[in-house]
């Protein structure tokens, strides 16, 4: 069940802050990384959603985020649709697509639904990636961002971007929290424990399983609409497996079930990754070395670790206390 | 399109069902016996390729290659066994997948490091090179020969299943695994066995398959999807099942890419779809 404890209020908002800083002193630079940062932290709380409260683990995220990146690419270069309605089209055909998958696979769990996942996300990748119209792997550019001139905003400046990009993970962040501590989300984390007793209580679990997909797919289309919004350029590549693969590795790296830590995850993949490749070329290694080892000690990751370093402090210190 | 034409798709189809049926004949058996969900059994595909291109260069010989990269991998298989799999053989799904995902990035560095990143290709045997004319077409010979080893594994491997004490021994491990133990079957002993022949498997489907496509550090991941289909069509722990799966997905992939371009790229992948949410066993289940 999901808490938004005062350690995570906190941690979250100095991490937002520690972005907005570094995108203010550090320039064009820093803000391309920031944005990279809020696409994957976007992809890892939806994921986290559904996987850290639901128990589904997803390889399809990265097709859901592509996907809704496509429509909007195909319906403001295709049909020139204007970027705001064209954006909540494509973050309706992720969700609709999400909660389709979430219907179909609702009777399967563990590895059948993380297979599963893995062919529908493969089936839109091969799709997209066959279609001549959608420029197959060559991809599409032109892809026009929000025109915010009305505000005194240029959306084409690095640092405006960058702030509209962490603007976006601490909408998703909160809309997450909310809805997992709605009575949606805890009857999710119900069917998580304990399948059986929930539907024993009348709960249709495929219904939820469905909303939560659906849910999720909603907060990886707002990935996908920053993504094409900040490269301006769509290729299949946002939709092959290894993508979701990718967030996943970031979710566990932060700690799975906390939410905060998909953020914090996301953060560190990214300046780890940035900093390692400017060191070598073998920085899959790296990587794939940390994932490993993070799994094998626990599997807690970076922020699931420090909370439970402090419960264990804290029920120490109480238990002294006591005595 | 004349019958020969055909013939000559009847062929190339059963030729990548073949490999198909190697690879995922391993992660099958992995899989029903141990309950493990290998991601790295493609990198495991990908090194077989690898090392029998530098044997055969230091030797001189294909056939060299043939016998010492499936052991090569099988080497590297059973030190993973021991350092991480065996660990995780109780874990969910979900860390097993991860750690064997991050298994993937390490096999492709570590064959970056050490073999760099353009393809290198394998010379095919002076006895198997050229045509062989047959069913009224001339086919590679080396082809044929893919076709024959994987028929060759497929009789080997149906009779030690099914005709040894070996075999009703994993049998009966994978339909209850406690009570197998229960009756004195050492059953860990025996996984270990069967996952070092699956690794033995992904890396003779390496060798054979280097002088057709090239080893690439690409290799591993763009068949570890179409083997991970085959394996649930054909049901966890099958080995029936690894048959008649490789066999339906290589003949859409090959068949269906000449009469339905557009379709066949998803075909399988509906198929799979099909299949966990109709039959979520597979076609063939092992019984269980």
């Amino acid at each position: 069940m999901f808490h938004q404890t005062h350690t995570r209020c906190i941690v979250f908002a100095i991490s937002m802050l520690g972005l907005a800083l570094y995108v203010i002193l550090g320039g064009f630079f820093a803000g391309e990384i920031v944005v990279k940062i809020a696409v994957l932290a976007i992809i890892a709380i939806s994921i986290d959603v559904v996987a850290g409260f639901g128990g589904m683990v997803s390889l399809c995220h990265g097709a859901i985020m592509g996907l809704s990146a496509y429509t909007y690419g195909v319906l403001t270069v295709k049909f020139g649709v204007p970027a705001l309605p064209a954006s909540i089209a494509a973050i309706g055909v992720a969700a609709t697509f999400g909660t389709m998958i979430g219907w179909v696979t609702g009777r399967t769990s563990g590895i059948f639904f993380i297979m599963a996942t893995l062919a529908f996300g493969q089936m839109a990748y091969t799709l997209i990636f066959k279609s001549r119209w959608l420029g197959g792997d060559d991809g599409m550019g032109g892809l026009p961002r929000f025109d915010a001139s009305d505000f005194g905003l240029d959306m084409n400046n690095t640092v405006t971007f960058a702030f509209y990009a962490i603007a976006g993970i601490v909408v998703c962040y909160a809309a997450a929290g909310c809805v997992l501590r709605s009575a949606f989300g805890r009857t999710l984390a119900g069917i998580h424990t304990n399948e059986a007793r929930m539907k024993a209580f009348g709960v249709n679990t495929i219904l939820h399983r469905a909303r939560a997909m659906g849910f999720s797919s909603l907060l990886s289309g707002v990935a996908g609409i920053i993504a094409a919004q900040h490269t301006q350029y769509i290729s299949p590549e946002l939709l092959f497996w290894t993508v979701s693969g990718e967030a996943l590795i970031v979710v566990i790296l932060g700690g799975l079930g906390t939410l905060t830590g998909p953020v914090i995850g996301a953060m560190a993949f990214v300046l780890l990754k940035h900093q390692i490749s400017s060191l070598t070329d073998y920085w899959h290694i790296v990587i794939g070395l940390l994932l490993i080892l993070i799994v094998v000690s626990g599997g807690r990751g970076l922020f699931g670790q420090y909370e439970h370093w402090r419960s264990t402090h804290t029920q120490k210190t109480a238990k002294t206390n006591y005595a | 399109m004349d019958a020969g034409f055909w013939v000559l798709q009847f062929l190339n189809a059963l030729q990548f069902s073949m490999l198909l049926f190697l690879l995922s004949i391993g992660l099958t058996v992995i899989f029903g016996l141990l309950h493990f969900v290998n991601l790295a059994h493609g990198a495991l595909y990908m090194m077989g390729a690898y090392i029998a291109v530098s044997t055969a260069n230091q030797t001189g010989s294909y056939w060299a290659a043939f016998v010492l990269a499936p052991l090569g991998v099988t080497l590297v298989g059973a030190i993973l066994y021991f350092m991480l799999i065996d660990r995780l053989r109780t874990a969910n799904p979900m860390n097993q997948v991860l750690v064997t995902f991050g298994l993937i990035f390490v096999f492709l560095d570590l064959v970056r490091i050490t073999w760099g990143d353009i393809a290198l290709g394998l010379e095919v045997p002076p006895s198997l090179e050229g045509s062989s004319y047959l069913l009224g077409v001339h086919y590679p010979t080396y082809r044929l020969f893919i076709i024959f080893v994987g028929t060759m594994v497929m009789a080997c491997l149906w009779l030690v299943l099914a005709r040894t004490q070996i075999g009703a021994m994993i049998r009966a491990s994978v339909e209850n695994g406690a009570m197998a133990s229960a009756v004195g079957i050492n059953v860990s002993r025996l996984f270990f066995g069967a996952f070092c022949v699956g690794c033995a498997l992904a890396g003779l489907a390496g060798v054979i398959a280097a002088p057709i496509f090239s080893a690439t550090t690409g290799m591993g991941i763009s068949i570890l999807i179409p083997a991970l289909v085959v394996v649930v069509i054909g049901g966890l722990g099958s080995l029936e099942g690894a048959i008649v799966g490789s066999l339906i997905v290589g003949f859409i992939e090959t068949i269906g890419a000449v009469i339905f371009p557009s379709v066949a790229a998803v075909s399988s992948y509906l198929l799979l779809a099909a299949i966990l949410i109709l039959r979520p066993k597979g076609l063939i289940p092992a019984r269980g």
